[in-house]
């Protein structure tokens, strides 16, 4: 298919039209509706399957490794001993997980670990909508085991009051996945 | 002998009337800083500055302290008193321009009524260029010095098709007084419509003097010659934008004086002239101006639109339509505007102006043809088989 | 006699119209363009030899990065390359084919908009950059919503795709190509006639058929010239030869043709979508990967296979030793970097304002570049 150049009538050419099409253009969005979302006082909700922050489940987790083989630049570290354990009267060889810390840092939020894990439902998933993970302190930004389950889902750094922050669990030490 | 009076009238009341003005002309010049960069938003669905204060208001203050306080760089190898005269030269003549032009009806509006009010003011403004190739050159640096005289090669350029606009509006006015013209077309018609295509010259080339889209190649970022004003910081930049900002707003008057009637609203002697406003009095006055600032704010606010709309010319393109068009096109219009004249059918030129607007008018509000990237299947379906 | 003073210029890799980091070493006479010689590298990050290192499904998040802008495109490539070493494409269920068609012109018409708002912008007109973004956005919102990223989309896998589409989501993308034709419409308003778009875009940068074919040139910039080879219609892949759209072609081969010609693609591109959209309405639910097991280890070979990305032709060679996880040598074809070879030809003679169109018309992406 051919692409044809436009041809200008005689008025075009004389009465600069093109111009002035240009303009009307122009003017008709000036009163159009604007598509700007006020940050941080207005945000979007990302979708769904938004690949955000980690969220991790130590009580579903097998110890099977399978993510941290799939994570194409191996920042997931991850530390396991085996253990004999009472499970239903019986003396099972259990894994037992000593360490697993991510490195958010380097991260690019593939989910190509949450694919490889086996478990249903997953014991590491990225669908946590969480995307403001800016922080003022490099280490802030590597999560051992606990952190990954219970970061508190409210960066801090915002300035407006922080009334929907999940509530202190018991027993847990709350810490926040930004500036502290 | 000076007696008080004399003095009263001839030194003290003008220049009270041009402070005055100079304030009030400052502040329009800084709100539009505000303005066309809200405006510019607006168009590009987006909104401008909206944070700082009420809708962004603020921002106009914020700017110049950011202005001053900013850390005034100087070139080591630059000509300091060049660098430093650079930007004050343009702002002198924008501001002495206003004690020129008439705001409104009335003596109590313009602060010198010269019989040569035009050409002074043509004058006046062709200096505006010195600033520009000395900050360019004494900044020592080859690209700002390539972009300084390439801006005043457009500028010097621009001021013939600018002054020959303004003859066939003088043809028909007859006088070089900005008054005499508002009250001549407020006894005729606007002088848009007699003279559309001076009106159009003169639009495009005050576009071509104030370095704006689509003629702002030397202040264009993403070109590599990267401008006269590269180099200058802070408040010496700040000067640049101010100068030109206010060079726009006296081109914007200078438009709405010789072709769209000033602070009259007038057909035939019919309507809002000089006179039935005078003797409204104060009210009149005030309205008066209130419609001059409007035509002027139109003006302006086309300015930005234009910014908005078009992409710009490369610099031989610029030239090249500023000799080879606007020339001509202006030196024509003067034969046809004095054959006209000379043929005693001065009223049919006010014809022929408002049969073009029409024409416009109407092509505009038809649809525009297809593109033609645009193919005769484009809404063909295949169906599932 | 004369003395011709020839000056060279750095057009730098820090400059706001380079698109990324190129650098252009210009040797010009006055304003006039002697020789440009880009100068690359500067963004490369040792994506190849990064792929010797990894298994063929954590590959895909890397080739992402290559054209950034088009990543789904990338993905495509990748996958199906490997498909065809392993002898597997004739497995690919026909709703993965469909759904791989539906990203790969999303993502062909986000690409052009993102060239349109940047070649505007260069060449002065600065209010088509934002109305381009705000139809970029809708499009990005669609892939969030399938695949969780907006930019870097990792949104297939080797044998099909990760996930089926959610619900609602081709009702969506119904709704956007519905509107997408005015929004084109609006674009060429203040574009295509306008007089100052004419006279800084035609006539520029001229490549003659031959020439492109010399240089390998291909996309856009090859069909500007009038050279009718798109691999969709030429060696279709996916189920593009069950579609039915056209190729658009330039007539003189300029900065306008090419133009023309990539807001067409926009078009025909709407017009794939919306072919696709009723048959994949037809496929069952959910079959949507090929059965084939984790562990990707293709047979020993060697394969190059390419498919047009929206900048041009985009090949992948890979050779597989048959028995690691990891391809033994993976070469990327990208178009932008055999594109950009050009650039000294059509540079040549012309204005140094009119290198930042040039380098605008040619579309580069320097991650694709320097990979």
């Amino acid at each position: 298919m051919q692409v044809e150049h436009p041809k200008p009538r005689w008025a075009d050419r004389f009465l600069l039209l093109d111009l002035f099409e240009g303009l009307k253009t122009t003017v008709r969005e000036l009163f159009q509706p604007k598509v700007t979302v006020r940050y941080p006082e207005e945000r979007l909700e990302p979708a769904d399957r938004f690949r955000g922050m980690f969220r991790f489940s130590y009580d579903r987790c097998i110890a099977c490794k399978l993510c941290a083989q799939a994570c194409p630049i191996d920042i997931i570290y991850i530390d396991v001993h085996d253990e004999q354990r009472e499970v239903d009267g019986k003396m099972k060889k259990l894994k037992v997980l000593d360490r697993y810390d991510i490195d958010v840092k380097r991260c690019m939020f593939c989910a190509l670990c949450e694919e490889a894990c086996p478990t249903k439902p997953k014991s590491i998933w990225l669908t946590s909508k969480t995307y403001e993970l800016a922080s003022y302190d490099r280490n802030d930004l590597y999560f051992n085991m606990q952190e990954l389950e219970y970061w508190d889902d409210r960066p801090k750094y915002t300035g407006l009051p922080d009334e929907d922050a999940p509530a202190e669990i018991e027993g847990q030490k709350q810490i926040a996945g930004g500036h502290e | 002998m000076i007696t008080q009076a004399a003095l009263m009238k001839y030194l003290v009341w003008p220049l009270v009337k041009f402070l005055v003005a100079f304030l009030i002309v400052q502040v329009i010049v800084a709100a539009m800083n505000w303005v066309e960069r809200r405006l510019l938003g607006l168009i590009q669905a987006r909104l401008g500055p909206n944070r700082v204060g009420w809708h962004g208001l603020l921002q106009i203050v914020a700017d110049p302290i950011k202005f001053l306080l900013k850390e005034d760089i100087v070139p080591s190898s630059s000509e300091k008193i060049a660098y430093f005269l650079g930007p004050m030269l343009p702002l002198i003549p924008a501001f002495i321009v206003f004690c020129l032009i008439p705001f409104g009806p009335g003596p109590m509006f313009l602060s010198a009524r010269v019989n040569v009010a035009l050409l002074l003011i043509l004058a006046l403004t062709s200096t505006g260029v010195y600033g520009i190739i000395l900050g360019g050159w004494a900044s020592n640096n080859k690209y700002s010095l390539m972009g300084g005289l390439r801006s005043a090669a457009q500028m010097v350029s621009y001021e013939v098709p600018f002054g020959l606009s303004i003859v066939g509006v003088l043809m028909i006015c007859g006088s070089l007084d900005l008054v005499n013209i508002v009250n001549y077309q407020a006894n005729n018609a606007w002088n848009l419509l007699p003279q559309i295509v001076a009106a159009f010259i003169f639009f495009v080339s005050m576009n071509a003097e104030n370095n704006r889209t689509p003629f702002d190649l030397p202040e264009a970022e993403s070109e590599l010659v990267a401008g006269y004003h590269t180099e200058y910081s802070a408040m010496k930049f700040a000067f640049f934008m101010l100068a030109e900002y206010s060079s726009m707003l006296v081109n914007s008057c200078l438009m709405t004086i010789l072709f769209l009637g000033g602070w009259t609203i007038a057909y035939d002697g019919h309507g809002l002239t000089t006179a039935k406003l005078i003797s409204m009095g104060t009210f009149g006055a005030l309205l008066g101006f209130a419609i001059f600032f409007a035509k002027v704010m139109f003006f302006m606010l086309v300015y930005i639109w234009f910014r908005a709309t078009f992409p710009r010319f490369r610099f031989d393109q610029l030239m090249d339509l500023g000799w080879k068009w606007m020339i001509p096109l202006a030196l024509g219009n003067i034969v046809v505007t004095g054959i006209f004249i000379l043929i005693g059918q001065e009223r049919l030129m006010y014809w022929i102006g408002l049969a073009t607007i029409g024409a416009i008018f109407f092509y505009l509000s038809r649809k525009p043809a297809p593109s033609p990237t645009k193919t005769a299947h484009a809404h063909k379906v295949v169906h599932a088989s | 006699m004369f003395d011709v003073h020839e000056m060279e210029i750095n057009f730098g890799p820090q400059h706001p119209s380079t698109h990324g980091v190129l650098r252009v070493l210009l040797t010009v006479d006055g304003e006039r363009i002697i020789n440009a010689k880009p100068v690359i590298g500067y963004l490369h990050r040792g994506t190849e030899k990064l792929f010797e290192h990894m298994a063929y499904p954590q590959c895909i998040p890397h080739t992402d990065r290559m054209d950034y802008v088009a990543s789904a495109t990338n993905n495509l490539g990748f996958v199906e390359t490997v498909e065809k070493l392993m002898g597997i494409t004739a497995q690919i269920p026909k709703r993965a084919q469909l759904l791989r068609v539906i990203l790969s012109e999303l993502q062909r018409i986000s690409s052009h908009l993102l060239w349109l708002a940047t070649h505007a912008i260069d060449i002065g007109a600065m209010t088509p950059f934002f109305y381009c973004f705000r139809e970029r956005e809708q499009i990005l919102d669609l892939f969030e919503t399938y695949c969780g990223a907006r930019l870097t989309l990792n949104c297939m896998r080797i044998g099909g795709m990760p996930e089926d589409a959610p619900a609602g989501w081709l009702d969506d993308i119904e709704e956007f190509i519905g509107k997408f034709d005015a929004a084109v419409d609006e674009y060429e308003s203040l574009l295509t006639n306008n007089r100052i778009w004419k006279r800084r875009t035609i006539g520029i940068g001229v490549i003659s058929p031959e020439e492109a074919i010399e240089w390998g040139v291909t996309g856009p910039p090859l069909r500007g010239s009038g050279v009718n080879w798109d691999i969709r219609k030429a060696l279709p892949y996916e189920c593009y030869a069950e579609l039915d759209f056209e190729v658009p072609l330039g007539i003189n081969g300029d900065t306008y043709d090419r133009y023309l010609c990539r807001m067409a693609e926009m078009r025909q591109s709407r017009r794939i979508i919306e072919q696709c959209i009723p048959l994949i309405k037809a496929t069952p639910a959910g079959d949507i990967k090929a059965k084939i097991s984790r562990v990707v280890r293709p047979p020993e070979g060697e394969v190059y296979h390419s498919i047009e990305s929206p900048k041009g032709e985009l090949g992948y060679y890979i050779i597989a030793d048959g028995k690691s996880q990891n391809a033994y040598r993976c070469h990327v074809r990208p178009p932008s970097f055999v594109n950009l070879q050009a650039l000294p030809a059509m540079a040549k003679g012309h204005l140094v304002s009119d290198l930042v169109a040039l380098i605008g018309t040619i579309d580069i992406v320097l991650g694709e570049v320097d990979r």
